[in-house]
């Protein structure tokens, strides 16, 4: 070997020995990464658009959804706990029912009447295919059928079961016996006892059938069905096929980041997003395709209102039902979208901002037994349980996920509350063009 | 076990040119890349691809097309080539047919090559216990996964003159339509099917002159290139959505147009001198890219901090020196090459983007700038040697090389939205036995050539029965779309036979 290929055979050891491969030196993710890895364990998926509806069925929904006759006192409709321009809630804590006056915030309950329990749950997204409905879930898809009612045949999905239900209620719809209606007559729905359900429901289609421009409503909607063979089933369809055409409202930043625009969302709402499937954990409760709606917690909810059932004066929530002891003041996680144009939150509306939800659970247990019932409004004051008692009995069950305070700071809170308020469909801020300007009963539109 | 890499960062160049040519390829991920590219034939593949001080008397017109004039009389060629990812990753076959002839001063050549690509499938495991997706139902039919070869053609043409004084002057074409890039549709996670649809574009204007002597001529060849490569990766994913009216999951179809676009401008020159021992050539090299990238393709890895990509431009060199013995039925090569590599990549603002600062990119402004510093090194080695079967006219050659190619860099990425800066230092080595066998004819030569290329690896799939990975909705059990991805480490097997025919 001459002089001149030495260098080189050196060149190639050096070279060789250098070549060892380089473990890649820690890298951050970036957030897109992050939250994309994060979100991908949960089976969060984006909505697709609803089916096209029937226009004559929502039509008659609308119609429907808006007219005080469903009531016994013909003084309340569905929308009057369900205002567009409240997001289809009333942004009360505990709903109002018949016998109130005023709208929304505003809202004050009638001489002699107490609130409905529970909070109003918003009606956007209500017929997304939620497996459970109602703050305590007992009314379910394929689940067990509800104690106090025998719901007929033909309903096509679970919402359309569940506006079966106001109008018996006393409280939220049908009024007390002895009631008498808007203009002083006596109220027939109040006539029948609780179980005579069927009665009831015949009794409101006999109310409706008797103005001819619901019989043209209903005949555009259900041509091949003769008016005597309509029944309340036929209304509720349509009220829920009203909730699919006008109410679904699931194309927010969040949607548009799962269908994989990065841009979707802000570096804040991202790293939000982040804490909420990590760190937070509030995916474990409010994850799947709805961000929620699927299983039930308690979550150390202050105690508030007239209460329900055997627990009353408190609400034990799902546990209040047959064979649910486990489920002691354990109510639905709601799905989450649109939740900033919700408030007050959870169950019993509590809390009144997303702020105050966050910071509740950062420490359950102190927020529970620090609660102050003077941030409730006046009216709801008075109905708080705040004694001791009462409170350890809340957190004996607390779930196991929330005995262990977060200790979110101040930052991580803002950034959870940003990505909260990047679930909300721009479409859904507005949606004061659903109230029609009368309905077919001539009673003012709420 | 297998070998699992975790990988850190993704971007790949693909440039189309002849194996071994004068476009630097650039890679930040140890991804293997079959073979597509050597399509012709080539004498010192078998010495581990040594070029810098040894002429390769059957590859270099396909480089250089100056060199062209070195041949003695013209010739027929062809040189089947096969190339296999190991378990069962990928492989393809290409079939080339080139003819090269010169009459007084002039000389020319043509070849076609009709190229077969199998697709790419993530590399089969030993083992491996399938897990069964739950596949949703669909509101489209699903198209399976596309099983057949797609292929590729290749057009030379190529055109030169010897002038006086021992200058010859060339210039090239070739042209690519594009069906199939090897390993393209494994960088997509969770995709259908890639349907890949493009063309390429390689200028090369070239120039030898050489100054006879006693030991030898000294010689400087010079190439100036352009190669133009564009792309569309029509990419078919099946996403999960939920339908409200059907109240289920479903998956919908969703098309991405991934477009893949690289201009590349470059110079080389090769200086060869002979030494005084006798048959010993030293020869130094120098080449020059200057590329630019007006849109890179935005690949998918699972579990792999994507880096974006849009516009950007790299600038890279080779700076090489070899050395080289050809005496009597020996010959021997070396080559040692350091290849310095910058690349500035960066992410546009689709829309206006409000950064963690409170401030606001305009559309078209940079949220995200990537900077790469390569420092790699390249080292070819080989050596052969003639043997004369006695009595007989006929020849066999043998050949053996390695080829050992480091890959190191540093990647310096600010995220403008984030307000972040992150570092990443990394590297890899991949190396090359090869070999060869020649059969020389009075009126014929067979040439078979072979090498594997060790230390990359391709994206495979691991199923994940973590409960984590699940999520119950209704009654359905949803798997995770898909289990994290590693780079599995596979071997690239090249087989070429070429056959060359003297015309008459």
């Amino acid at each position: 070997m001459t002089v001149s290929v030495r260098p080189l055979c050196v060149a190639a050891l050096v070279l060789a020995a250098a070549c060892d491969e380089t473990p890649p030196t820690s890298f951050s993710e970036s957030l897109d990464a992050q939250l994309r890895r994060s979100i991908g364990p949960w089976g969060v998926v984006p909505i697709a658009a609803p089916p096209q509806q029937n226009p004559a069925l929502v039509a008659l929904g609308r119609a429907l959804m808006f007219d005080k006759i469903l009531s016994g006192n013909r003084d309340i409709a569905c929308a009057t706990c369900h205002q567009p321009a409240m997001h289809m809630t009333d942004g009360l804590p505990l709903a109002i029912g018949t016998g109130g006056s005023g709208s929304g915030p505003a809202r004050t309950l009638g001489p002699g009447r107490s609130f409905v329990p529970r909070n109003a749950p918003s009606l956007l997204n209500s017929t997304i295919g939620l497996f459970y409905v109602f703050w305590d879930g007992r009314l379910s898809r394929g689940g067990p059928p509800l104690p106090e009612v025998t719901l007929p045949a033909g309903l096509p999905n679970v919402i359309a079961a569940q506006a079966m239900m106001p109008v018996l209620n006393r409280r939220e719809m049908r009024g007390g016996l002895g009631d008498v209606d808007v203009f002083g007559n006596p109220n027939e729905l109040a006539q029948f006892p609780d179980s005579q359900a069927t009665q009831i429901w015949r009794a409101v289609m006999q109310r409706l059938l008797a103005i001819p421009e619901y019989v043209t409503l209903f005949s555009a909607a259900y041509p091949g069905v003769p008016p005597s063979s309509l029944t309340f089933v036929h209304a509720a369809t349509a009220i829920a096929a009203f909730q699919m055409a006008a109410l679904m409202k699931a194309d927010s930043p969040f949607d548009r980041y799962l269908r994989h625009d990065d841009n979707a969302l802000s570096v804040e709402e991202k790293r939000g997003g982040i804490l909420f499937f990590t760190r937070a954990r509030c995916v474990s409760c409010h994850g799947g395709p709805f961000l929620g709606g699927q299983n039930f917690s308690n979550s150390g909810v202050p105690q508030l209102g007239p209460g329900v059932g055997q627990g009353a004066p408190l609400d034990l929530g799902r546990g209040e039902l047959q064979n649910n002891a486990g489920y002691r003041f354990a109510f639905r996680a709601p799905p989450l979208r649109n939740v900033e144009l919700t408030a007050p939150y959870f169950h019993d509306g509590s809390l009144p901002t997303l702020e105050s939800v966050v910071a509740h659970y950062s420490d359950v247990p102190k927020s529970l037994r620090e609660f102050n019932p003077a941030t409730l409004p006046a009216a709801v004051q008075s109905s708080y349980h705040g004694d001791q008692a009462t409170i350890d009995d809340i957190l004996r069950t607390l779930d196991f996920q929330l005995r262990t305070p977060l200790q979110l700071t101040e930052t991580e809170q803002r950034e959870l509350v940003a990505f909260l308020k990047a679930l909300t469909d721009p479409a859904a801020r507005d949606l004061t063009a659903l109230t029609p300007a009368s309905v077919p009963s001539g009673l003012p539109v709420p | 076990m297998f070998g699992l890499r975790a990988v850190c960062s993704i971007a790949l160049l693909v440039v189309v040119v002849p194996a071994g040519a004068q476009v630097i390829p650039i890679k930040t991920i140890p991804i293997a890349q079959g073979d597509q590219f050597q399509i012709f034939p080539s004498n010192n593949l078998g010495l581990g691809g040594v070029s810098i001080a040894l002429a390769d008397s059957v590859g270099d017109p396909f480089i250089n097309p100056a060199t062209t004039a070195r041949l003695r009389g013209s010739r027929l060629f062809s040189a089947p080539t096969v190339y296999s990812v190991s378990r069962r990753a990928g492989g393809g076959r290409s079939l080339p047919l080139a003819m090269l002839a010169r009459r007084a001063t002039w000389y020319g050549g043509l070849a076609l090559v009709l190229q077969q690509v199998d697709p790419s499938r993530p590399p089969q495991q030993g083992g491996f216990i399938a897990v069964a997706n739950a596949v949703p139902p669909s509101t489209a039919e699903i198209p399976g996964p596309d099983l057949r070869a797609h292929g590729n053609e290749y057009a030379f043409g190529m055109i030169g003159r010897t002038l006086p004084g021992n200058l010859s002057i060339g210039a090239s074409a070739l042209w690519t339509g594009l069906h199939a890039l090897d390993g393209v549709d494994l960088l997509y996670s969770g995709s259908l099917r890639v349907k890949q649809t493009g063309h390429a574009v390689d200028l090369r204007m070239g120039a030898v002159k050489e100054w006879p002597g006693e030991r030898g001529a000294r010689s400087l060849e010079a190439i100036v290139l352009h190669n133009r490569f564009a792309a569309t990766h029509s990419v078919l994913f099946a996403d999960r959505v939920w339908d409200p009216g059907l109240q289920q999951i479903v998956s919908q179809l969703r098309t991405d147009h991934n477009f893949d676009h690289t201009n590349t401008w470059g110079g080389q020159l090769k200086y060869q001198v002979p030494l005084a021992p006798p048959g010993w050539r030293i020869g130094w090299m120098l080449t020059v890219n200057r590329a630019t990238h007006p849109k890179l393709p935005n690949y998918e890895i699972t579990n792999v901090a994507v880096i974006p990509w849009d516009p950007g431009r790299s600038y890279a060199f080779d700076l090489g020196v070899g050395l080289s013995k050809v005496l009597g039925p020996a010959t021997f090569g070396v080559d040692a090459i350091y290849e310095p590599i910058s690349s500035y990549t960066w992410a546009d603002a689709m829309a206006p983007t409000t950064t963690l600062g409170g401030d606001t990119i305009a559309t078209g402004g940079k949220t995200v700038e990537n900077r790469f510093r390569f420092s790699n090194a390249v080292f070819r080695i080989g050596a052969g040697r003639d043997i004369n079967l006695e009595g007989s006219p006929k020849m066999v050659g043998l050949q053996v090389g390695l080829t050992m190619r480091s890959i190191s860099y540093r990647l310096l990425q600010t995220n403008h939205v984030e307000l972040t800066q992150r570092t990443l230092r990394t590297g890899w080595f991949e190396w090359t036995p090869t070999w060869g066998l020649t059969l020389r004819f009075p009126e014929l030569e067979l040439r078979y050539r072979g090498r594997v290329t060790k230390g990359a690896g391709r994206p495979g799939a691991q199923f994940v029965s973590n409960f984590r990975d699940f999520a119950l909705a209704g009654a359905a059990i949803l798997a995770a779309p898909s289990g994290p991805l590693n780079l599995i480490d596979v071997n690239t097997s090249t087989h070429q036979i070429s056959l060359s025919l003297p015309l008459h």
